[in-house]
């Protein structure tokens, strides 16, 4: 009886060939609510295990923030372009709020200069750290997600005790300095929180050879050339080898008075856009050790005290500010006929690029499995992108 | 100030040599040009042959009163490190300008397709421009300044005789 049953269940390579159909191509839909996606996705057309063709399909975070400003004082917007990006707020804090000053012309004092870039580049590592969180969890190893949002929350921890936001800042950069002061041991516990994140940097160099270079190393390859005529830039740029940050090549705030490097690779595969993500948040321990050195004595917002919105007119003109932050070149460009709210606000977040054209290219002649791996390697964020 | 831009000087003087239009150096790094649409493309042409190869950008700004829309293009020097910006005015009842598709290719391409959703303006020789962001929209371009987005939510979203609701029609 037994043995009958196991002939008939045994299944042979002709009930195989059966079973699988001739025609191997079929659409696949990566996304939208998909937890290595967010919110955003991407439709597939797969042929066995090979990408043949890929489309963004995004919108699903599109909230109009270029029309909302329109209605809105600069010191509103201020908060509103929190939301811009909220992995990294503080960053996008910053461009706003340097469009602002550049229309008006106030001279933001020393100190709030130095405080801006402070927040910009803690804003930087704890969102590189978000990154080394969510590319371990699309690769397979879950340790390294955990870790990465555990000591990411030590930065919140700072966040919350000079801003009073842990991810969300409400405008703590705003136009003609910043909101509060820096309290009293702030100095102190950035230095704590420093050498706990150089403790994380050094588990990431351990885990290193286990995981990343396995998965990434050869994946996702982005010629210089591509890079460059699909717009590209920040991280993903210099893992093709182009030398450029903006924070050198066009600098704002305080940081042609600081030292640090531009760190770039040539393969510009996915292993590459990750090694620059590493030495980067390096040169962020730099920069930050720098400005506390540095910090001067002084007043924080001019004028210090904050006038009634409704008394302040931005002066008649067209400025279009650029930062880099932590995913790429991010603007405003912004346009005002003397109102009280700007006229027009455009935003150039880096991953409208990234998430469009520079993703459909790599995706392209990829296999399944090398999906995750590519995706987030491009550290990509849907909230700036749709805006 | 003005002896100091060299760099700056120097491509205004190399497009106003062929174009014949002024330009103007607002800051260190910074230039603004002007042109009519018909001479866009030759100029967009001759200045990613002066080395702006990084299209950051491209805006519009809507001016009902005046009758047009303004076109801005955002560029980026990797060798020259300067942002050039050009500037183009359509005319808002006929919204139609040449793609830069053939120049600053999928980039541009990207770029034209949202602002042809958010603005409408149609671009000639970009083939998809199907909308981006918003599903199933069937009224006006919404970034335009006539679209009044408070009356639109207020009758989408709100409803006159629910007691709750009449608020915001007040």
């Amino acid at each position: 009886m037994t043995k009958q049953m196991n002939e008939k269940e045994l299944i042979t390579i002709e009930h195989i060939e059966q079973i699988i159909p001739e025609d191997t191509d079929y659409n696949f839909y990566f996304g939208p609510a998909h937890s290595g996606s967010g919110n955003f996705g991407v439709k597939l057309r797969i042929d066995g295990e090979k990408v043949t063709s890929a489309r963004a399909d995004p919108g699903y975070l599109h909230r109009g923030f270029e029309k909302l400003m329109e209605y809105r004082v600069p010191m509103q917007n201020a908060v509103l372009s929190d939301r811009v990006c909220v992995l990294e707020a503080l960053n996008w804090n910053l461009v706003h709020a340097e469009a602002v000053d550049e229309l008006t012309g106030i001279e933001v004092p020393q100190r709030a200069r130095y405080i801006r870039v402070l927040m910009a580049e803690l804003s930087r590592l704890q969102s590189h750290l978000i990154w080394y969180g969510v590319m371990s969890l699309a690769l397979g190893f879950d340790t390294g997600f955990k870790m990465a949002f555990g000591y990411r929350d030590y930065i919140l921890d700072i966040f919350e005790l000079i801003t009073g936001g842990r991810v969300y800042p409400a405008g703590y950069i705003c136009p003609g300095g910043v909101r509060r002061d820096l309290p009293d041991g702030s100095e102190d516990k950035i230095k704590r929180v420093l050498d706990q994140t150089e403790e994380m940097m050094q588990k990431m160099k351990d885990f290193d050879n286990i995981v990343f270079s396995k998965r990434t190393r050869g994946v996702g390859i982005l010629r210089t050339e591509d890079a460059i005529r699909l717009g590209a830039t920040g991280p993903v740029l210099r893992a093709c080898g182009v030398k450029t940050d903006v924070r050198k090549d066009d600098p704002y705030e305080i940081y042609n008075e600081l030292e640090f490097d531009i760190p770039v690779r040539e393969e510009g595969d996915a292993y590459a856009r990750c090694l620059i993500r590493g030495r980067e948040m390096e040169e962020s321990i730099k920069i930050i050790k720098q400005v506390l050195n540095r910090i001067p004595q002084g007043n924080i917002r001019e004028p210090a005290k904050i006038t009634p919105p409704s008394r302040v007119k931005i002066p008649e003109g067209e400025v279009y500010v650029r930062n880099e932050l932590a995913r790429g070149e991010g603007c405003v460009y912004m346009r005002s006929v003397g109102g009280r709210e700007p006229y027009r606000v455009k935003i150039r977040g880096p991953d409208f690029l990234h998430m469009i054209p520079v993703l459909e290219h790599l995706l392209k002649g990829a296999e399944i499995a090398d999906i995750p791996a590519i995706y987030w390697s491009l550290n990509i964020c849907p909230a700036d992108m749709d805006r | 100030m003005a002896e100091i831009l060299h760099k700056e000087g120097k491509v205004i003087e190399d497009i106003s040599a062929k174009f014949k239009i002024a330009g103007k150096a607002q800051r260190e790094r910074r230039v603004w040009v002007t042109i009519d649409k018909d001479n866009l493309i030759a100029l967009c042409n001759f200045v990613k042959e002066l080395g702006f190869e990084h299209l950051s950008a491209i805006s519009v700004t809507d001016w009902p009163e005046e009758g047009t829309f303004e076109l801005t293009y955002h560029l980026w020097s990797y060798s020259k490190k300067i942002l050039l910006t050009i500037k183009t005015k359509l005319d808002r009842t006929d919204p139609i300008v040449d793609s830069v598709i053939s120049i600053w290719r999928e980039n541009a391409q990207i770029h034209e397709r949202e602002l042809h959703e958010l603005f409408g303006v149609e671009f000639e020789g970009n083939e998809d421009l199907t909308p981006l962001f918003l599903e199933d929209w069937d009224g006006p371009p919404p970034f335009r300044k006539d679209f009044d987005w408070k009356e639109y939510v207020r009758q989408q979203c709100y409803d006159q005789a629910n007691e709750r609701e009449r608020a915001y029609y007040d």
